[in-house]
């Protein structure tokens, strides 16, 4: 039990790839608390991503069940050891900012609902289906897994109505 | 360190960043913020800038004279000390869309409304896009919001001058959600 630092880039393990889980262990276990103790603890995060309280792990918390955006469309606490996403659809633009990035927001393009499959933290095969805010939390929180920030998928600068391509 | 705020515009054509960076770059400047665009036919920079020595405009002597010399407007300015700092603007960022038949008088309305209610623009674009013969106004304000002021009550005050102007105006908050 404990609240962990949130690394900042340029930390090099923002940037890296994660290795999966191999077996739910204690270690993995404290892991996870860890990174719920830093979620609830961080007031306004509604996610955590192993890698960014320093643990190049496939682990993420996510709870957008407190925010206003989330509250009517969640699944509650998640935990997700060695998410992946099976299908995508839809498309969502959302203004995202990052604790580990600090002072900067930019618009992200992201698939309004995506069916993740995942390990629970009883080592329990999960399958769900998310939509909206609770979505775009898990592709965000998701990312930090392949080193991927929101920087990398920033869609537009700014207003993008003007610049769309004429057709 | 001195910063300095630099604006250049001129008639757009590829190179420019690239001459005016190079430029920089020899001098040892630091470009710390900066926002670059074209507006019409012109390519716009506004730069915050900075560098170790230089304390006044003298410090650059003749440095920008090439961009001049190829038709580019240059203007420097030396920024009070704590200028150059993004202040720490509190509040919920909305976005209000703008737009209609294009026709005088449709900035002003709207932004005085802001203004008088002490709401601060963080940005603004104007364009003027359709047909020629058909031309629409379309004006995209980002304003943060002061805590007195709910986002219902801007969306009332713009329904009204959505009537008096005869344009569409909407509001809505896009503060940033952080992961």
């Amino acid at each position: 039990m404990a609240v962990r630092e949130i690394l900042c880039y340029p930390d090099p393990l923002l940037k890296m790839v994660c290795e999966p889980i191999a077996e739910l262990n204690q270690a993995c276990d404290t892991l996870i608390q860890d990174l719920l103790d830093t979620m609830i603890a961080s007031g306004h995060s509604v996610g955590v991503a192993a890698p960014q309280i320093g643990v190049s792990r496939r682990v993420v918390v996510v709870d957008v069940s407190n925010s206003k955006l989330g509250r009517d469309n969640n699944h509650g606490q998640l935990v997700m050891i060695n998410p992946e996403i099976l299908e995508q659809s839809g498309q969502k633009i959302m203004r995202e900012g990052c604790m580990s990035v600090p002072d900067y927001t930019g618009n992200v393009a992201r698939a309004e609902e995506v069916l993740v499959q995942f390990l629970d933290r009883n080592g329990d095969q999960q399958v769900i289906r998310a939509s909206g805010f609770e979505a775009v939390a898990i592709q965000h929180e998701l990312d930090h897994l392949d080193g991927l920030l929101f920087l990398d998928r920033v869609s537009s600068l700014k207003t993008d109505v003007f610049r769309r391509k004429k057709h | 360190m001195n910063h300095f705020a630099l604006t250049i515009i001129g008639r757009d054509h590829p190179g420019i960043v690239a001459q005016v960076t190079k430029i920089l770059f020899d001098l040892g400047c630091n470009i710390a913020d900066s926002s670059c665009s074209i507006l019409g036919g012109q390519f716009a920079m506004i730069l915050i800038i900075s560098h170790p020595q230089f304390d006044s405009l003298e410090s650059f002597s003749d440095a920008f004279k090439p961009l001049e010399n190829d038709g580019l407007s240059v203007f420097l300015r030396t920024l009070q000390p704590g200028g150059e700092a993004t202040p720490h603007l509190q509040g919920e960022l909305c976005l209000i869309s703008v737009y209609g038949s294009d026709k005088p008088g449709i900035v002003y309305p709207v932004v005085r409304e802001l203004g008088e209610r002490q709401i601060n623009i963080t940005d603004l674009n104007t364009k003027l896009v359709g047909s020629p013969d058909r031309p629409v106004y379309v004006m995209m304000i980002e304003a943060i919001l002061p805590s007195d002021i709910p986002l219902e009550q801007l969306a009332e005050v713009m329904a009204q001058l959505k009537t008096k102007l005869q344009v569409d105006i909407s509001v809505r908050n896009i503060t940033p959600v952080e992961l």
